[in-house]
């Protein structure tokens, strides 16, 4: 393929592209990003590309393999276009008849189809399904419209425009006022206004200048950044170039988490492709401009996400956090000025290019603008990624998008902002999700994390696991931070294993406090948030596993005991076959029983029982 | 006094629940009892209090005691008190210790039945003690009120002023050319960030010119004898040749002196040749995608990456590797080891032939990986971070595979599995096969 030596080569190669494309020749697409390859997505590529070419369709038909789709729930997610429908739970042996059915006859195949979950009715069209009804996505739309190692593709769909755009002669002042008007704010956690902090760099003095992607994505239960480098690395890497330019930078980095080997894959891919093209190098599209990116994999530490850390861990050091007295927009990596932003933060920037700022700012909510992909897991029956505009209630993300609770149980809380953020519960659940209400309701936006949590989840146990990962996780900086958290740590193992003594919930608030006030970086400032939300809107929970010895969850091993109803037994064996320690005893048909001396409590007879015999108290 | 003559009565305190709750002292007290040398032991709630102590000194006449040990707080307390009760009823009061199993056994520890052997063995040490200790008789002897410190950092800086600003008279003995110690070394200091320079300096100018300071730098103190308040010391002037009255401390003389004056830096260690030779080939291979930095980076920025390569290779970081690494890149083996432990990514100890990790991400979390990480280490019968005896399996914990709609999940490899607890059985038996 030629460089594209101007901006008019781009758009002809775009304008090819789309001639020699017909709109009506069938496509299957197959989403092949993690989750699905967990169910077994690769095979199924294999099996379609056989049974195509058995039938000698391989050339009549486009099988499209794309990343995440976001409904990684029913995975594996096959959709047959130009009609768009719809096939979930796809397995191997039902390739044979995708084909032949619904691409030779064109008939649908109702087993394979979305199921409404209240109503029971079943769904053609991918558009009609709620989970994606309700959402708008602008940034993650793109992931199941291309393949996401064809640079062609994304070029095809309108990719680079925005790039083109700003090369054809916009003075990066102008860039820096569209996004500083469309008000968007980083995606990573924080909620920095990205325009400001482009414009500090702007300015900074300095002659090398560098931009980085922030792919770390540590957050436990969060992974939208790693789907959309897997589906979409192209609209990530458009953003980060736009952004180099309008800072005056020539070296781009993206550090990514080394548990991420795929989406490192398909981003080096895409730098390859870019380079091929010309759209990274030297004088790209012929504007004068020159602009390459390293990549780099993290070693696995979450606070290495941090800005300043994940610049020191970029230099060969220990990902330690420094004091930011002075900003890395002034002096990060290497000491030169430094623009980072989260993967997200960028790939929103060619939209706003491209669409104008008045655009984008018609979505969402006052101060909070544009749309934000959530991670949309724990007890919800459709988990998966989702992208919704700021301000839509945390009801409608998960009642309408994820479908309720399983099993229909009552709603208790949902844990936003991972490890940093804290707990809503039921009753703020028409609060509108932006920057400020989370924050409000004393929990935080952060990098987009939503785990979804029923009566069976307990709160002290929850707080008791981000502590945990938290104090893994303190780079050791601070004595407050280190210390403070294997304490606090100490203290909720010994409320959740029966231990807990009065004042200890007193003793929790005083260490917050300072952790909040005497830790370097953000892990450690907002560390307590996990405990000072649970506290805030379940501190009877806490009061019960204290006072009373007892988890109302039925979580906290140390306070529960599994019995059996000696009337509702009926002797099936079932559990007595399926318990790994041999605590079970009896006869076939005669009630059975527990032996509590050698009962480990994992749970394992009440999840088989059929006759709800096995009792948890 | 000959073993045969020791006398010892032990007693046991509960310190209410301060102890009791967490060393069973009964258990204690049916260890200690048939301990050679022992001729009495019990356990009370309070020692300290009245009748705690009459209990003590009832057993001395009763059973003609000549040796004491009470197992509760630290001496700070009591010692006194109980010396006391000894001497009140004859018994010389330097025959009685305390063992301290509140403060150093009980307060910081959790399990009961540890913390109880632990107290065992300090109340053995202690009557080990007793045995050796002779009869004394406390006399009154003169002292000479000067100090000597020895160390002029910042802990002995300020130890001098404050006791020579007491109005004491203090000798500071360093044994380099200038007190100041590590701390002048440092940029800046935690966790106000302030120059170290700022806070020593002052003091270090104070102590120079302090009347009642006698400083001696590049001093060694070579011997100590004498006791409390009348100690003896020689102090060993190293050779100089500088005029002290003269010198300003420019430094100019150290510049320009042809014999290097390095007294702190050894001989580096040639770890390029005590590397095995196939070892130092494949390492070399992957320092050389490395080598040298591009411009406007340093070699030594590599080095994270070189170790994930490294790490990727053998599944671990080998010792002989990362010497190697240190001496290539001119970063301090205690540098390399700051990172290689600091980032999870990296193990000192080689893995098994299967990697198993088991995410306990917060969707895992929510959806029962603890089940499931619990059934990995009771089948394999290992913790999170071993490996098996027979080298097939490790077992690790991942903060999140992005998998979350899948949850629970762990991937054996590079394979994804959704977790089940009975599956974790089928999959260990597949995998040991291969
Ligand atoms: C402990 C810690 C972990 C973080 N982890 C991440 C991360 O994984 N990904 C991310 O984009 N930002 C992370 N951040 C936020 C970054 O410091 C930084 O604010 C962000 O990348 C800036 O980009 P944005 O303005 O586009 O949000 C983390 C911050 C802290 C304090
Ligand atoms: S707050 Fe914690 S993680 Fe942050 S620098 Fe201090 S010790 Fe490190």
């Amino acid at each position: 393929m030629p460089q594209l030596k101007s901006i008019k080569a781009l758009e002809d190669l775009r304008n090819k592209l789309n001639k020699d494309k017909d709109p009506q020749k069938p496509c299957i697409a197959l989403c092949a990003g993690t989750g699905c390859i967990a169910l077994g997505a690769h095979k199924l590529v294999e099996t379609f590309k056989k049974e195509l070419k058995q039938r000698k369709l391989d050339r009549k038909v486009d099988l499209l393999v794309t990343g995440c789709h976001g409904f990684c729930e029913r995975g594996v997610i096959v959709v047959v276009r130009p009609e768009g429908i719809m096939y979930q739970r796809v397995q191997e042996n039902d390739v044979s008849e995708i084909i032949e059915t619904t691409i030779m006859k064109n008939e649908i195949i109702e087993r394979l189809l979305y199921e409404d979950l209240s109503t029971g009715e079943k769904i053609i069209f991918e558009k009609d399904i709620p989970f994606y009804k309700h959402q708008q996505r602008l940034v993650f739309g793109n992931n199941s419209r291309i393949s996401p190692v064809s640079i062609e593709d994304y070029i095809a769909i309108g990719g680079y425009t925005a790039l083109a755009k700003v090369l054809s002669g916009m003075d990066p002042d102008e860039i820096i006022e569209i996004i500083n008007k469309s008000g968007l704010r980083g995606r990573g956690g924080g909620g920095f206004p990205t325009g400001r902090k482009w414009q500090s760099c702007r300015d900074a003095e300095g002659e090398t200048k560098y931009v980085i992607i922030n792919a770390d994505e540590g957050d436990p239960g969060a992974y939208m950044d790693r789907s959309l480098l897997e589906g979409n690395p192209h609209s990530v890497l458009e953003g980060l170039i736009i952004g180099a330019y309008t800072i005056g930078s020539h070296e781009g980095y993206i550090y990514v988490r080394q548990e991420y080997p795929l989406a490192l894959k398909h981003f080096t891919i895409a730098l390859e492709q870019a380079r091929e093209y010309g759209l990274l190098g030297n004088n790209i599209m012929g504007s004068g401009f020159n602009f390459d990116v390293k990549v780099n994999r993290g070693g696995g530490a979450f606070v290495c996400g941090e800005s300043t850390a994940l610049m020191a861990s970029l230099e060969g050091k220990v990902g330690e956090p420094r004091s930011k007295h002075v900003h890395t927009v002034e002096k990060g990596l290497r000491d030169n000025p430094t623009t980072l932003n989260n993967v997200e933060t960028w790939a929103n920037v060619p939209l706003i290019i491209n669409n104008g700022w008045e655009w984008f700012t018609g979505i969402g909510t006052e101060r909070s603008k544009g749309t934000k992909i959530f991670s949309l897991v724990g007890k919800v029956n459709n988990s998966g990624l989702v992208e919704v505009p700021m301000g839509v209630s945390l009801r409608k993300i998960i009642y309408d998008i994820g479908g309720g609770i399983i099993g229909n149980k009552p709603f208790k809380a949902v844990q936003t902002g991972g490890p940093s953020g804290g707990v809503v519960p039921a009753s703020l659940l028409d609060l509108p999700v932006d920057f400020e209400r989370l924050t409000e309701a004393g929990s935080m936006m952060g990098s987009g994390g939503m785990i979804v949590m029923d009566e069976n989840n307990c709160m002290v146990d929850i707080a008791k696991y981000f502590v945990n990962f938290l104090k893994d996780e303190s780079c050791g900086k601070c004595t407050s931070c280190r210390e403070g958290l294997i304490q606090m740590y100490e203290i909720l193992n010994d409320i959740t294993e029966g231990r807990g003594r009065e004042g200890d919930i007193e003793l929790l608030e005083d260490l917050s406090w300072i952790l909040d006030e005497t830790s370097l970086c953000a892990l450690g400032s907002s560390a307590s948030n996990p405990v000072k939300s649970s506290l805030l809107y379940f501190r009877d929970e806490y009061e019960t596993h204290i006072r009373d010895k007892k988890c109302p969850a039925k979580v906290c091993k140390a306070l529960i005991t599994y019995t059996i109803d000696q009337e509702a037994c009926t002797g099936c064996t079932l559990c007595l076959r399926q318990c790994p320690n041999n605590a079970i005893s009896g006869e076939v048909k005669k009630p059975h029983q527990i032996d509590q001396g050698k009962c480990i409590k994992c749970g394992i007879c009440f999840d088989v029982c059929k006759f709800n015999a096995i009792i948890v108290e | 006094m000959k073993n045969n003559d020791q006398r010892i009565g032990v007693f046991v305190c509960h310190c209410g629940s301060n102890i009791a709750a967490t060393v069973d002292v009964k258990k204690v007290v049916e260890e200690i009892k048939n301990y050679p040398g022992v001729e009495h032991c019990e356990n009370y709630v309070y020692m300290c209090s009245e009748p705690g102590q009459q209990l003590i000194r009832e057993k001395i006449r009763e059973k003609n005691l000549n040796g004491i040990v009470v197992a509760a707080c630290s001496p700070t307390l009591h010692e006194l008190t109980f010396r006391r009760a000894c001497e009140a009823e004859g018994v010389n009061p330097f025959r009685f210790e305390s063992a301290n199993i509140r403060e150093h056994c009980s307060w910081v520890h959790h399990d009961i039945s540890s913390a109880t052997s632990k107290a065992v063995k300090i109340v053995q040490t202690i009557i080990e003690k007793v045995k050796q200790n002779e009869k004394l008789t406390p006399i009154s002897i003169p002292v000479t009120r000067k100090a000597l410190v020895i160390g002029g950092g910042i802990a002995g800086i300020q130890a001098s002023l404050d006791i020579a600003n007491s109005g004491y008279e203090v000798i500071l003995v360093e044994k380099e050319s200038s007190i100041g110690g590590h701390m002048i070394q440092l940029s800046e200091t935690f966790p106000t960030l302030d120059c170290s320079q700022c806070i020593l300096t002052p003091k270090m100018v104070e102590a120079g010119h302090h009347n009642n300071i006698k400083l001696y730098s590049y001093s060694e103190v070579e011997d100590v004898s004498g006791y409390v308040g009348n100690f003896k010391v020689k102090i060993k002037k190293k050779p100089r040749y500088v005029d002290y009255e003269k010198c300003t401390g420019c430094g100019d003389c150290m510049t320009h002196c042809p014999v290097h004056y390095k007294p702190h830096i050894q001989p580096k260690p040639e770890y390029s040749k005590q590397i095995e030779p196939r070892l130092k080939k494949e390492v070399d291979q992957i320092l050389k995608n490395y080598l040298p930095a591009q411009e406007g980076s340093q070699d030594k920025e590599m080095l994270v990456l070189i170790l994930q390569d490294i790490n990727l290779k053998y599944n671990y970081l080998p010792e002989q590797a990362l010497k190697y690494v240190s001496e290539r890149l001119s970063v301090s083996l205690p540098q390399i080891y700051h990172v290689a432990t600091f980032y999870t990514a990296f193990s000192l100890t080689p893995r098994g032939d299967h990697l198993i990790r088991v995410c306990t991400g917060t969707a895992c979390h929510t959806r029962g990986a603890l089940k499931i990480l619990d059934e990995f280490q009771r089948q394999l019968e290992i913790k999170p971070g071993e490996t098996t005896p027979d080298n097939k399996f490790t077992l690790e914990t991942v903060a999140c595979l992005g998998c979350c709609a899948l949850a629970p999940v762990a991937v054996i490899d590079d394979d994804y599995f959704m977790m089940t607890p009975k599956k974790v059985g089928e999959l260990l038996k597949k995998y040991s096969k291969i």
